[in-house]
């Protein structure tokens, strides 16, 4: 650790000439963490001291360090940590908060939102951030065709319009859209790029550069004494399959309640471990401070951590995501073929018994050492709109729950009921026409998917269903999920606090409502008033109203049971005791690729 | 010597255009491509995975993707940019010093290789069939049989469970502790280097030694029963003069030829150790490349390999002229 500390201060050293001195006085508009203030969610966190560096480990290396170019969350990851937006999901309580806008307001219509930017806050590199850096990063980044750019699609509108993005003054900016959608809102906290340093690389703004310049700036040979940003490190060192190295930004505008400037700590380093086992033997030898740890790391590090000084956190409710199978009901149907097994597959009957087949309990228990829970909803479980919640927000109840208990001798009455019997006497169930019935199930080559479509095969067969399980490639997978052309596939989603950012899973015309894509053409009512739910949830400002119409949407899909839920993970990692405030952290990160704590509130609990 | 080295060289450029043939098909046989992940995600349009294709030529068929590809190459020198970075290829698998590491890694493995196999290998004829031979022997075949990868686990597991090496402050995998990258050489990181560089070697190095190993037992056998050694031996000369200055001599040719060959194994064969011990390598950034499809980096990759394996098998026949006279090339 004394090595730590060197490096520490050789960071400090060299970011004191690499940015500006930072702020003469808190600014009046500086955004303050109610760090242990009764009455908020952060009332059981510690006012910390500045200094030191905290270590993670990611298994991967970023792609780059344009955000807004990145496809994938070992980028993200870090832009993530540079970059800041208008509105920010709290880290705790989920709510959207203010963050380099002070406030918004909607307008009586709903279909204008003025947001009101900090005044007097600075890039790292002491540039104003104003109402022009907001207007070229929603206009000329996101916008723009030019720029390979997939939030995009995010910001697009139920009527296939974007937002209108318009400035008033320099530190007030409107969006106006052309119909009411909630979701925006959240969508508009995409993270602002700074004007001064990349409107050069944009065609459109500098027609001396060629088209798509800006795809390929801030890539990761870049001079990195060029990255600014505002969140709360800045990149200042990459070693290719070593280390990213992220410094405190002297410019960041949130403080904690004693006037103390963010973040605590003097730098991250993210060591990049590619191998999980590694990462997590670098852990219990010290050299990374905190670990997104794995189901099966649990028996290992528990009886260590009073030894070696440090804990082993998990959360008591599952991550965010979805984990599920569908039964193609449009199986064969693009070749005429496989017409009575459809049938079958369309009969709710012949899914029910399928889903009362699962046993959750034993997945959760072999498979997930009892790190995951049962999942009915397509929405995620920590969403303040899951239906098993009484109200917005509410806690976990399960009242409202559309749950198929695991009753092996009501999927048998079920089969029976709709002549999937045994007609030939070989001991499997036969279609109702005599013709054998052969299900496959497919996943992927990951050791969960895996043992968990063994238990379900095995929980079939022992009621006379002829199952089969066969692993195959991610990529044969994906294509037969998107051609139709699967039996039943294993397979899970990521999730977020949003149901309409689902909208592309769950409509009926949706690209991936892969278990139904014919429902397009052919909707029955419960497609339709499920499409009309999703609008109706998204279409009103008032998030009680919202979480009704959710909660009927829930409850139906999961009654069709087009995707059957099984188990989503819980989420833990392990940090040393002297990391202050890691208890706290963001579920919604992947625990291999990023721990998820909240590094610019976590301070070394040593100085 | 040297015109034939020139034709050796010229005769590589129609080898190496098959080889990225046969290659491209490969990649393009693959199911999926580079967008398969980005096809999952729901967050993204159809239009937009159209204007990806379009952008990287996905949906052009095969023969003609290829001809582009092998164009720029001719014309320009341009095998093109990584989907992934946006940056040129050969920058994506070489950024970082990983090009050094690798041939360090390769050269120094090598070289250890040879200096603990040559000197077993004479021990182990000279001792042949006594319990001596035996040991090393079997010792020499379970390096060659362990796993590199299973075999790099548990030497980290040893430090890190069982010898606590963290107590001291001593970090395990990669090749120098974070701190050291990119500071200047001082006598503390070389230290370190080494530290780190220790498990790499036993890894990479055990795996190869059984075979060198075995093949001095053998030719120095075989030289041993030649009759110029029993000449040497009935005129009396001492038993150490006769194994190390005749018969080792004719022995060790062989394996100057095979030098040759063990680079590009080296190279391209230690991606799974690489993984495991964390080592900045070629390997590394090519294992990456082919996780994520990114085909024109998995090209680049392929091509300097098959580059270092004509490399290592031209080298291979210029040492066999260099070390024994009775090959001729001209």
């Amino acid at each position: 650790m004394k090595n730590a500390l060197i490096l520490a201060s050789l960071l400090v050293l060299t970011s004191l000439v690499v940015f500006g001195q930072g702020y003469d006085e808190q600014p009046a508009d500086s955004l303050v963490y109610p760090i242990g203030v009764a009455g908020t969610v952060y009332e059981d966190m510690e006012l910390g001291v500045r200094g030191g560096t905290l270590t993670y480990a990611s298994i991967e290396d970023p792609k780059g360090w344009n955000n807004h170019t990145a496809h994938e969350t070992s980028t993200t990851a870090f832009t993530n940590r540079m970059l800041r937006g208008l509105v920010r999901n709290d880290h705790i309580s989920l709510a959207i908060e203010p963050d380099l806008a002070k406030s918004w307001e909607i307008s009586d219509d709903s279909l204008v939102i003025t947001f009101h930017l900090r005044e007097g806050i600075l890039w790292s590199d002491g540039t104003p951030i104003t109402a022009d850096d907001v207007l070229f990063t929603f206009n000329d980044v996101i916008l723009n065709t030019d720029v390979d750019c997939n939030s995009r699609d995010g910001m697009l509108l139920p009527d296939d319009t974007y937002p209108v993005c318009e400035k008033v003054d320099d530190y007030t900016v409107t969006f106006t859209m052309s119909t009411i959608f909630r979701p925006a809102l959240n969508q508009l906290g995409f993270n602002i790029m700074p004007k001064h340093k990349l409107a050069q690389y944009v065609h459109k703004l500098n027609p001396a550069v060629p088209v798509g310049t800006f795809n390929e700036t801030w890539t990761l040979d870049m001079d990195l004494t060029e990255l600014v940003g505002c969140g709360p490190f800045i990149v200042t060192d990459y070693q290719p399959n070593v280390s990213v190295t992220m410094s405190r930004n002297p410019y960041y505008y949130a403080y904690d309640p004693a006037g103390t400037q963010l973040p605590y700590y003097d730098s991250e380093v993210t060591a990049i471990v590619t191998n999980s086992d590694v990462s997590m033997l670098k852990f219990r030898n010290g050299e990374i401070d905190v670990y997104g740890l794995r189901a099966e790391d649990i028996a290992i590090l528990l009886p260590e951590g009073a030894r070696k000084g440090f804990q082993v956190l998990i959360s008591d409710a599952p991550a965010f995501g979805t984990t599920w199978f569908l039964v193609n009901m449009d199986i064969g149907l693009a070749e005429g073929t496989d017409a009575e097994k459809r049938e079958v597959y369309r009969n709710v009957k012949f899914r029910e018994a399928m889903a009362h087949c699962i046993d959750k309990e034993t997945m959760v228990r072999n498979v997930f050492n009892g790190l995951a829970g049962a999942q009915w909803s397509p929405v995620s479980v920590p969403s303040p709109f899951y239906a098993g919640r009484d109200y917005y927000g509410g806690p976990i109840t399960e009242n409202n729950a559309v749950a198929f208990e695991y009753d092996p001798a009501k999927a048998v009455s079920l089969l029976d009921e709709i002549g999937v019997v045994d007609a030939d006497g070989d001991g499997w169930r036969d279609l109702p026409s005599g013709d054998p019935l052969t299900i496959e199930i497919n996943t992927n080559d990951n050791t969960i998917r895996t043992a968990s479509c063994l238990i379900l095969v095995d929980d079939w067969r022992a009621i006379g269903v002829n199952a089969t399980f066969q692993v195959v490639d991610f990529n044969t997978l994906v294509d037969r999920l998107f051609g139709a052309s699967g039996d039943f596939i294993y397979l899970g989603l990521t999730g977020g606090n949003e149901p309409n950012s689902g909208a592309n899973v769950y409509n009926s015309c949706g690209s991936l409502h892969a278990y139904r894509y014919s429902a397009c053409d052919e909707p029955d009512e419960i497609d339709l008033r499920i499409d009309e739910l999703l609008g109706l949830g998204a279409g009103t400002f008032d998030l009680d109203e919202a979480f009704g119409y959710y909660t009927e949407y829930q409850q139906l899909l999961s009654r069709q049971l087009g995707y059957i839920y099984t188990v989503v993970p819980t989420f833990q990692y392990g940090y040393y005791d002297y990391v202050g405030n890691a208890f706290k952290s963001q579920p919604d990160r992947t625990p291999s690729r990023y721990t998820g704590l909240l590094g610019e509130l976590c301070f070394d609990k040593r100085l | 010597m040297l015109t034939y080295i020139i034709r050796r060289t010229l005769y590589m450029l129609p080898l190496l255009l098959v080889v990225s043939l046969i290659s491209f098909t490969l990649i393009k046989i693959m199911p999926g491509d580079f967008l398969t992940q980005a096809r999952l995600n729901p967050q993204i349009t159809e239009e937009t995975l159209q204007q990806q294709i379009d952008r990287f030529g996905l949906d052009r068929p095969f023969i003609v993707q290829y001809w582009y590809w092998l164009k720029n190459i001719v014309t320009r020198g341009d095998f093109g940019m990584s989907f992934d970075t946006k940056m040129p290829v050969f920058k994506t698998l070489f950024m970082g010093n990983r090009l050094q590491w690798t041939i360090f890694i390769a050269l120094s493995t090598l070289l250890l290789q040879y200096l603990f196999a040559i000197p077993i290998g004479i021990y182990s004829a000279t001792h042949q069939y006594k319990p001596s031979d035996h040991i090393v022997t079997f010792f020499g075949f379970l390096g060659l049989s362990i796993p590199n990868f299973f075999f790099a686990l548990v030497l980290l597991w040893l430090l890190v469970v069982v010898f606590h090496v963290g107590n001291f402050g001593l970090t395990v995998a990669g090749v120098m502790d974070m701190r050291y990258y990119g500071a200047p050489l001082t006598w503390g990181k070389i230290v370190n280097i080494l530290w780190h560089m220790w498990p790499v070697w036993l890894v990479i190095g055990t795996s190869g030694m059984a075979g060198l190993i075995r093949l001095m037992r053998g030719n120095l056998l075989d030289t041993l029963s030649l009759p110029y050694v029993k000449t040497a031996r009935a005129k009396g000369l001492r038993e150490w003069v006769v194994v190390y200055k005749h018969a080792v001599r004719n022995a060790i040719n062989p394996l100057v030829t095979i030098l040759g060959l063990s680079l590009p194994n080296l190279v391209s064969g230690s991606i799974v150790t690489a993984i495991i011990l964390n080592l900045p390598t070629v390997g590394l950034s090519y294992f990456a490349a082919l996780q994520r499809q990114d085909e024109n980096v998995i090209m680049a990759g392929l091509l300097f390999f098959s580059l270092f394996l004509l490399l290592g098998n031209l080298l291979a026949d210029f040492l066999l002229a260099w070390v024994d006279p009775r090959i001729r090339y001209d």
